[in-house]
């Protein structure tokens, strides 16, 4: 773009006029990396309301202070009074394993139902990417977002337990394993759930449908794998129902890592070996990348 | 006037090897022939795609895109093979699709920046070049409102600037004028027409609006029922023979078959003229002195001469015409 700068303007003279010529571009093209990044990045901050009227900050703002002021105040009292104690990390985890589910359940649809009912995929379509690379762009964006709740406040617990304790940094060389079980557990809540809640919300372009059939969907099929492990009991074969309860799932995941869900029937009741959680776990991330890919094949296009 | 500088001209370019060359292509919808063999080669220029709604336009720029696999045949664009190397494709060619495609709670600034970052541009010049593209289109003021604000014009302003904001070799309009009101439609086209002339970004525009093709393009790829019908300069069309209204005191009957006599191809049973008038199919300097010298000798008065230039309307109906006819006979 070039610039008409005079050195010396004319006596009485108090404006320019600037040629704003259009200029071709010189610069880096850095492809589909680039696009890739920036898919991302926008997901994440349309997601959370970034950019968008306040309105859509509130509930994000909601959820991560649910999350996370409990989990002070309990850092405080426990600073306070030390015989109070701190919850397990698999009671933790259970406790806001709803706020991660509702969380799930308004990101997901923001994500993929606006860019349907708006129409924008073909603008996506016709730039530097595939169409699974949009797939995976939206899984990692999801899944980055849901550990900012899944992963982030087991995290501050666990720094919050060291830091009470008489001697904070020993306690932290000698429970750093915990802090890698955290995130693992975190990281793989949120890629289940986020696969989860993409998957589900790619067969429609209304956000109310899909958080409707997210929150419900879950609900139902959680309270019937819990009735169900209660009523047949007797049978041995019931105790896999636990698989269909994702939250008992990962109570489940985080009693093997941890050893801390005493209290939890279902996961004592179903006993089941963690590679059998971990195998069933890394199957429904498949079957919804698998779903995705298929939903967003050519033969989708808007 | 919407645009308020484009001033780095930047015109026709007769010497730049073609932007997209097809051979061969077919794409089909279960049983429908949405493209039936065509085969062109598109040059550097302001090209406007036309056909009737369903003549196969959008397919084949969506083809053109990679973005839907073709049955058979094979197209480059701007150097690219459309199937096995569909990103490099996207990275340099833009896209204005015919339908709604923003995000409404959105502003134009966030939306063409982030459309520059998806063409590979680094976050900080997609920024500045979505500014400044905001500014080409006549959208400087705007472009930190939502997109939901806006007119329809603004709209499809704001769908024109994303498609250029990564400086692409090609731009893909596809019936960028639809739904516009007639000043909307008039700037559109302004802007259009700029994008090849001044900004010397190649330009295909997918229209069935044949006076918008007039007004911008200097070629013109015909498509009908999925079939090329033609792919020219408008230039050259325009120097096929025109026609000449012959209007004559007395029977044109008899005038026009002496005309025919002389080897000339005359009709009298055109609906628009009257009794008295016929059309010769030539218009050239050879034809005018034989109408005059053939009233001269039968002592015909002249009533008048008048060249009937051929509008794209013509051309297009007559090998459009022709072109279904050919079909027909083949059937």
């Amino acid at each position: 773009m070039s610039a008409d700068n005079p050195t010396t303007p004319p006596a009485g003279r108090y404006g320019e006029v600037f040629d704003r010529g259009y200029a071709h571009y010189t610069g880096d093209r850095l492809g589909r990396k680039q696009a890739f990044r920036s898919l991302v990045g926008y997901s994440m901050k349309r997601a959370l309301g970034i950019r968008k009227s306040w309105t859509a900050k509130i509930l994000p703002f909601l959820l991560y202070t649910a999350a996370v002021v409990p989990l002070v105040i309990m850092i405080g009292v426990s600073a306070l009074v030390p015989d109070a104690g701190f919850a397990s990390y698999s009671d933790y985890l259970a406790a806001i394993f709803l706020i991660v589910g509702i969380f799930v359940a308004t990101a997901a649809p923001e994500m993929l139902c606006v860019d349907r009912r708006e129409r924008t995929l073909p603008l996506y379509f016709s730039r530097a990417i595939a169409r699974f690379d949009y797939v995976i762009a939206k899984i990692v964006a999801m899944t980055l977002l849901t550990m900012t709740l899944s992963m982030v406040p087991s995290i501050i617990l666990w720094f919050g337990r060291q830091l009470v304790s008489d001697s904070p940094w020993q306690a932290m060389r000698d429970n750093i394993g915990d802090l890698w079980r955290v995130v693992f557990v975190g990281a793989l809540i949120a890629l289940v759930l986020g696969t989860g809640g993409l998957m589900i919300s790619s067969f429609t372009d209304r956000k109310g449908v899909a958080v409707t059939v997210i929150v419900i969907g879950f609900v139902i099929v959680t309270g019937m794998a819990n009735v169900g492990l209660e009523l047949l009991e007797e049978y041995d074969w019931s105790r896999y129902l636990i698989l269909f309860s994702i939250q008992d799932t990962f109570v489940a995941i985080s009693d093997h890592l941890f050893r801390d869900a005493a209290d939890w029937g279902a996961v004592q009741q179903a006993d089941l070996s963690l590679p059998l959680y971990l195998g069933y776990v890394l199957a429904l991330v498949v079957i919804g990348i698998l779903v995705l890919r298929w939903r967003y094949s050519p033969r989708d296009e808007s | 006037m919407v645009m308020t500088a484009l001033e780095t001209a930047t015109t026709s370019t007769p010497d730049k090897p073609p932007v997209i060359e097809v051979r061969g292509l077919t794409k089909m919808f279960k049983r429908f022939i949405a493209l039936d063999n065509v085969s062109l080669s598109i040059p550097h220029a302001s090209v406007g795609l036309l056909g009737a709604n369903g003549a196969g336009k959008t397919t084949l720029i969506r083809t053109l895109l990679g973005l839907s696999k073709p049955n058979s045949g094979s197209a480059t664009v701007v150097g690219f093979d459309t199937q096995t190397q569909g990103t490099s494709v996207r990275e340099h060619v833009g896209y204005m699709p015919e339908a709604d495609a923003l995000p409404m709670s959105t502003t134009a600034a966030d939306f063409v920046g982030h459309m520059a970052e998806m063409s590979g541009l680094p976050a900080r010049q997609a920024r500045q070049r979505a500014a400044d593209v905001l500014y080409q289109v006549g959208l400087s003021e705007e472009r930190y409102r939502l997109i939901k604000g806006f007119s329809t014009g603004m709209r499809q302003r704001v769908k024109l600037a994303q498609s250029i904001v990564h400086d692409p070799d090609l731009v893909l309009l596809d019936e960028p004028t639809a739904g516009m009101d007639p000043q909307g439609r008039d700037d559109m086209l302004e802007l259009v027409e700029r994008i090849y002339r001044n900004l010397g970004i190649a330009v295909v525009f997918s229209s069935h609006i044949l006076e918008d093709i007039e007004r911008v393009c200097d070629y013109v790829v015909i498509l009908d029922e999925g079939k090329l019908v033609t792919a020219q300069s408008l230039r050259q069309m325009e120097t096929v023979r025109g026609q000449i209204i012959v209007r004559v005191d007395g029977d044109a009957g008899v005038f026009a078959d002496e005309l025919r006599r002389q080897g000339v191809e005359v009709r009298t049973d055109d609906v628009e003229l009257g009794r008295d008038e016929m059309i010769v199919d030539d218009d050239d300097d050879r034809v005018y002195d034989l109408i005059r010298d053939l009233a001269v000798h039968q002592d015909v008065p002249l009533r008048s001469l008048r060249s009937r230039s051929r509008t794209l309307e013509d051309i297009y109906l007559n090998n459009v015409g022709a072109a279904r006819e050919a079909s027909d006979v083949s059937r």
